[in-house]
């Protein structure tokens, strides 16, 4: 029976750089589809952060920005020089959001900072 | 003929409307035609339109779907579902939505597969050249590269009851009446309180 099957549209998000260090510099990673009926929310299926900066630090990715930010998963570790990949073989959780995913990491030193880019699944 | 129907909804693929020598009527906006199958054959899946890169937030013009239209005297019954993750709006023909409600037009996403895996409710059948429309709209915040739709479904060619060769005055009356099996299938949308 169809009904007994899970929405799974999963699809990438654009790269984005995370360029400064703080929620107060926590920027969108992906945007909320609009739906023409209803309302649409998304699922964080994976997430891939290249860490060019110059050390390790953790991720926060939530909503929201500066005092508002809310977190939706806990403190993702990242490496410089490396890449780090979360999702359903990290037993990453699919947290929801009805709102824009904001992201920022906990310490930057370095100009080139982390990109982060999410796969996301689309309910609704 | 229990089992010749629209919108069946049993497991596995679409099936037919409609067998060799069965009788049919089209219904296409506010005209009926009594016609005979004397021919019919499937039609595999595939991409019957691309409606090309759609940027963020925005909605494509209302497009035909000429690769839907039927020779002369054939119509087609067809499933459909977008593999792109665009927001679809179905018009049959252009000018009249399908799936109109009081206050909506209902729209079809990438997720039918998953909630509706044979694709009952995205039936359609269309009358010779009276093709269907489709406007698809992204909400994501990034651009799509192309909005494409695949269908599958049948063809199948008729002839007239009501006239020329195969004429059946008796068997017309028959079919009004209801005395006489025939497969009432619909080939376009209907306006409100039409």
């Amino acid at each position: 029976m169809g009904l007994l099957v899970d929405e799974k549209i999963i699809v990438p998000g654009p790269i984005v750089n995370l360029a400064a260090a703080g929620a107060a510099a926590a920027v969108v990673i992906y945007t909320i589809p609009v739906a023409l009926l209803g309302a649409k929310s998304v699922k964080i299926h994976a997430v891939n952060i290249y860490n060019n900066a110059a050390g390790a630090t953790q991720i926060l990715i939530g909503n929201g920005v500066g005092g508002a930010f809310a977190a939706l998963l806990p403190a993702l570790d990242t490496f410089n020089g490396l890449n780090s990949a979360y999702g359903p073989m990290t037993d990453l959780l699919q947290a929801e959001s009805f709102a824009n995913i904001t992201a920022y990491p906990v310490a930057l030193v370095g100009v080139l900072g982390i990109n982060i880019q999410l796969e996301i699944i689309v309910i609704g | 003929m229990p089992d010749l129907y629209i919108f069946k909804a049993q497991i596995g693929m679409v099936d037919p409307v409609a067998l060799q020598n069965q009788n049919v009527c089209i219904h296409y906006v506010q005209n009926q035609y009594f016609r005979k199958v004397d021919f019919l054959e499937a039609i595999p899946p595939h991409q019957c339109i691309n409606l090309g890169a759609l940027a963020a937030n925005t909605q494509s013009a209302r497009t035909n779907v000429v690769n839907l239209e039927m020779p002369d005297n054939e119509f087609g019954l067809f499933r459909w579902w977008p593999i792109d993750d665009a927001q679809i709006r179905l018009y049959s023909p252009a000018g009249i939505a399908k799936w109109q409600l009081r206050n909506v037009q209902v729209p079809i996403d990438m997720n039918i597969v998953n909630i509706d895996p044979n694709l009952v409710s995205t039936e359609i059948a269309i009358w010779e050249n009276n093709r269907p429309a489709v406007e698809a709209f992204n909400g994501h915040a990034t651009g799509l590269g192309a909005v494409r739709i695949k269908a599958i479904g049948y063809r199948f060619h008729t002839v007239s009851l009501e006239s020329g060769q195969f004429a059946s005055p008796e068997l017309v009356k028959q079919l009004k009446s209801g005395a006489q099996p025939c497969t009432h299938i619909w080939c376009s949308g209907r306006g409100i309180g039409d």
